[in-house]
């Protein structure tokens, strides 16, 4: 017998219309097995219910209020200067070109360079194994250290680069190296850890490279997010996170 | 301020899931710290909200992977308390509360962050896939799985010799 496995949980909180509630009085009737698994489940429900939210330990956010101070006083030093490292000419020109080249394209053209936005029905599984076979490549900058100023231009140059495919990206940078698939793969596979949002439907990975932030080794993955509800994307997201450990090392997030 | 906003919801979130006060402010922070970069320029409010429930679960999965690493670091034993004994301020959170704390702790994570979400947080089961990104389908079979899970255990921790029951400990002179 397949017990309605599904259906059970609404049936235990009440929420289920009326022909699916028939359908499990149908089969409650004849199944002993799950009729003390909703019986259960209503006594952990209670349980849970009964469960008082506690209040946040005093002080609890204090180190990030305070991180948080010290970034506002150096935001305005830092994101309005663009400081390159050492050495990074070439891939510091392609940033600076598709960041100044960002001039409103209509969201018609967006969308078309990116079908999956309108995948908002797709279930997760499904965008997942589409996400580890589509396009973007993972460039490859092993030398270039971005740093804050250096990741806002990636969120600027974002939707610019959504309207470009590789040889387009291949040709304008002139020397843009690709890694190879299994390692672009390892590099989806770390971002998926860090909790990028790779499987949301709202967001459309549009750019993928691996490089330094501040020094330390680590993947960048350029995001347009769109509100939901099948609306064009109107912001860009960085999400940075280490090759080595795939820790979340920096995120940032820019409306269009 | 956002983060005053968040702060009980991501720490009760975080208790729940981690079953410890000491862990659940570590989560906390450490959600908290990752979602800062965000803060500034973060205007979808509901958005926001289901991001900042992803970092706190994947900071309590964090927690929880660390402690399964190390088990000097797990002084989570079910035979210890998970939390001291409640203090006078907290005279409200009861043994009951303590048993259901401790029998979910056996259940397994991915069904326990379903239940903390949808029973103790009250979001809805969309909002709850979202969060996880997993289908619909999938937060409802693993509600109700994680629910009988839960009770079971719930069963076994009261039967167990020496657990005193909601009332002992409390004779009026």
């Amino acid at each position: 017998m397949t017990h309605p496995e599904e259906l059970l949980s609404g049936y235990v909180d009440g929420t289920l219309p009326n022909e699916e509630r028939a359908v499990v009085d149908a089969h409650l009737a004849g199944c002993a097995i799950c009729r003390e698994e909703v019986e259960l489940a209503g006594e952990a429900l209670m349980a849970l219910e009964a469960l008082e939210e506690r209040p946040a330990p005093f002080g609890v956010t204090g180190p990030v209020m305070a991180e948080a101070g010290r970034r506002f006083e150096r935001r305005g030093a830092v994101w309005q200067r663009v400081q390159w490292g050492a050495g990074l000419a070439a891939a510091a020109a392609l940033v600076l070109v598709v960041a100044l080249n960002l001039s409103g394209g209509s969201p018609e053209t967006l969308r078309a360079a990116n079908p999956n936005a309108e995948a908002g029905a797709e279930g997760p599984a499904a965008s997942m194994a589409a996400e580890d076979a589509r396009p973007p490549k993972l460039e490859r900058q092993r030398a270039v250290s971005y740093d804050d100023a250096g990741v806002r231009s990636l969120a600027l140059g974002a939707e610019d680069f959504a309207r470009k495919d590789d040889a387009a990206v291949e040709t304008d940078a002139g020397d843009v190296e690709f890694a190879a698939q299994d390692e672009r793969g390892a590099a989806i596979e770390c971002l998926r850890t860090s909790s990028a949002p790779l499987d949301d439907p709202r967001d459309t990975l549009v750019r993928l490279i691996e490089a330094q932030y501040q020094g330390t080794p680590a993947y960048f993955a350029v995001f347009l997010e769109s509100p939901g509800g099948n609306q064009p994307a109107d912001s860009a997201i960085v999400w940075v996170v280490a090759t080595r450990d795939c820790r979340n090392l920096h995120f940032a997030s820019l409306p269009l | 301020m956002l983060v005053e906003r968040h702060e009980r919801r991501v720490f009760n979130l975080a208790l729940r899931m981690t079953g410890r006060e000491e862990d659940a402010r570590d989560a906390t922070q450490d959600a908290f710290l990752t979602a800062l970069r965000k803060l500034s320029s973060f205007r979808g409010e509901a958005a926001f909200t289901t991001w900042m429930h992803r970092v706190t679960v994947n900071a309590c999965y964090d927690l929880l992977r660390k402690r399964q690493r190390n088990p000097l670091l797990d002084r989570g034993d079910d035979l210890l308390p998970l939390e001291p004994p409640p203090a006078p301020d907290h005279a409200d959170d009861t043994s009951l509360s303590i048993d259901v704390q401790r029998a979910l702790r056996r259940v397994p994570p991915d069904f326990r962050v379903v239940m903390v979400l949808h029973d103790v947080q009250d979001l809805p089961q969309d909002e709850v896939a979202a969060i996880l990104g997993i289908p619909v389908g999938t937060v409802k079979s693993r509600l109700h799985r994680g629910r009988v899970a839960l009770a079971k255990a719930l069963h076994e921790e009261r039967e167990r010799p020496g657990t005193p029951g909601p009332s002992e400990g409390t004779m009026p002179r």
